[in-house]
């Protein structure tokens, strides 16, 4: 375990640095208490209205799920590469085996659209091009419907 | 690929163990010589970065015409020094809505792995000091690395929990851009690091550059993996680091500054200092895979043997700067689908053929020819898949538009000078589409 010292050294001296750059920070800064509006969330100068979105396009969450597929086969695979002299053929037909798996279920992922983001959102053909004429008539429209609703 | 018939018993069996400095125990000697191993490489670290950070708006300015920093120190060499030191005296702000102990602690989860991956990159040589024999590299674990992929798999959650934990909407959203990713792209960068690590058969990052230096250039494992490895895996640490053409999770432009949006002072500095420092380490481990690490020819002069391999390596790491800041300059960034296309279409499928093509040409020549066969048929296989995928998702590709806001479908039909949607098909723009 000799070898891991100067990892752990490094280690130890990083969180040090770190923690003591907050210290320092905190002595050499302002210490007033900030105003609300600075602890605010940002929000370009707004007020925020709406909580942070707490839900997420299902896809991210699929995609969390194919990685651990390929992790997993990156993790078997790294112990094999460094036997791999000794295995030869052995070893190359196995991990072909274990590729056409892994392949396989990737075709069958992809096919089904689990990785394709949606189409790209492109200006349909026939549309107006924005003008300033036309950005006119969208706001008197915005201005004016609150009214016609109520 | 010549080089791959004569792989026999490259590995010097003296270099899979480790640095010989612990071979005796570790005595004053010893402590004295990692102590001053881990700071030398700290303060190397720290100095680095500034220049980098100086490095790279110096160059983007000349390519974009400007002058760039030129006040402070000479050549404007101390403006990152100013702007470290400006910092320290910024207000540290806790927003209302953060999370207070997660927002404290993502900054020690992206510094901290950033330190820790350069301590197992070879920056030269051995040489010996009253009898001790020790490696110029930090630490050199038989696992080398796969603390490479582990730290950067780590710093993964520096950025996650940053943006989760500011309580407000652009951090959250580049994190979770950020997040995606960073694990869509690691096994890509995973598969290409096995096939130098089934070149070289070892992990050790000393194993695998002495395994590199045997004949200069036509040795090292860019050669003998046959480039391909090597382009992917220059891809996706582009796209781990998150540098342009790959820095969705900052987005300025769209997301005002992605994960690190709130964060102030000194805590925003050390977002900041992790970011380039993994972009020098990475290319050092770049160097250390694919071109040989501190590996050069070495002029006959006393004492060239200590320091012309770090020269060599110095000089290789400065061409791979050189070449992020080029991309930051030159290319524009991705759109999101076309980062996660180029992730999981090409990239993985490739490397994974390329692995299983270098290990058949390793076991003999027909095997490698016939896999090499076999992933070009399946490969229109994969093709055929991607069709399918995209026809299951190819309703409502165009979005109609009323000036330059994307609109609910249906409102164009009422034309643009008198169109007044009801008020419910309005706010329900954008979402829920694809």
């Amino acid at each position: 375990m000799d070898q891991y010292l100067p990892i752990f050294l490094m280690f130890v001296l990083g969180v040090v640095f770190a923690a003591g750059s907050f210290v320092g920070s905190k002595m050499l800064g302002p210490h007033a208490k900030p105003s609300s509006a600075k602890t605010a969330p940002y929000e370009c100068g707004i007020i925020p209205e709406s909580e942070p979105p707490q839900r997420f396009p299902v896809r991210f969450y699929l995609v969390a799920m194919i990685f651990i597929i390929f992790d997993i086969e990156i993790v078997f695979l790294y112990p094999w590469a460094v036997v791999f002299r000794q295995l030869r053929l052995f070893g190359l037909v196995e991990v072909l085996v274990f590729a056409a798996v892994v392949f396989v279920a990737f075709l069958y992922l992809v096919s089904n659209g689990a990785l394709s983001w949606g189409p790209a959102k492109r200006l349909e053909a026939g549309m107006p091009a924005r003008t300033s004429e036309s950005t006119i008539s969208r706001i008197t429209a915005e201005q004016t419907s609150p009214g016609q609703a109520a | 690929m010549p080089g791959l018939a004569m792989l026999g018993s490259l590995v010097h069996p003296l270099f899979a163990q480790g640095d010989p400095l612990f071979d005796n125990g570790v005595g004053w000697f010893v402590w004295v010589v990692v102590v001053i191993k881990v700071l030398v490489a700290f303060a190397v670290l720290l100095v680095s970065v500034l220049l980098m950070i100086w490095f790279e708006r110096k160059v983007i300015s000349d390519m974009q015409s400007r002058i760039g920093p030129n006040r402070a120190g000479p050549w404007g060499l101390l403006q990152t020094m100013a702007d470290g030191i400006k910092l320290f005296f910024k207000e540290d702000l806790l927003p209302d809505r953060a999370d207070s102990v997660v927002f404290k602690l993502a900054p020690y989860l992206s510094l901290v792995p950033a330190l820790l991956i350069f301590t197992v990159v070879p920056v030269g040589g051995v040489i010996t000091i009253s009898g001790h024999t020790f490696e110029l590299q930090v630490a050199d674990p038989p696992i080398g690395i796969l603390l490479v992929l582990a730290m950067s798999a780590i710093a993964v959650y520096g950025v996650m929990l940053a943006g989760w934990s500011s309580g407000s909407k652009y951090p959250l959203l580049g994190s979770v851009r950020a997040s995606a990713q960073m694990i869509s792209y690691e096994a890509a960068m995973g598969m290409s690091v096995v096939t130098v690590v089934l070149i070289a058969g070892t992990l050790s990052t000393r194993g695998i550059i002495e395994a590199q230096s045997h004949t200069f250039f036509t040795s090292w494992n860019l050669i003998r993996t046959g480039v391909v490895p090597f382009v992917l895996f220059l891809i996706a640490i582009t796209a781990e680091l998150q540098r342009p053409p790959f820095d969705l999770a900052e987005a300025d432009t769209e997301l005002v500054g992605g994960f690190h949006t709130e964060y102030a002072s000194i805590r925003f500095a050390l977002f900041f200092l992790a970011e380039f420092m993994n972009t020098i380490t990475m290319s050092a481990i770049v160097v250390t895979l694919f071109f040989g690490g501190p590996d050069g020819p070495i002029p006959h002069i006393p004492s060239a043997t200590i320091w012309m391999p770090i020269i060599w390596f110095l000089a290789k790491v400065m061409v791979f700067l050189f070449i992020y800041v080029w991309f930051r300059a030159a290319l524009p960034r991705l759109r999101y689908d076309q980062l996660m296309t180029i992730g999981w279409k090409y990239l993985i499928p490739l490397s994974l053929a390329w692995l299983l093509i270098v290990a058949g040409f390793l076991v003999d020549g027909w095997w490698g020819g016939g896999i090499a066969v076999a992933a070009v048929a399946l490969s229109t296989l994969l093709v055929r898949a991607f069709s399918i995928g995209k026809e299951r998702d190819s309703e409502s590709s165009n979005v109609p538009v009323l000036g330059s806001r994307v609109a609910p479908p249906g409102l164009h039909a009422l034309g643009t000078s008198s169109a007044v949607p009801p008020e419910d098909e309005r706010s329900g723009h954008d979402e829920g589409k694809s």
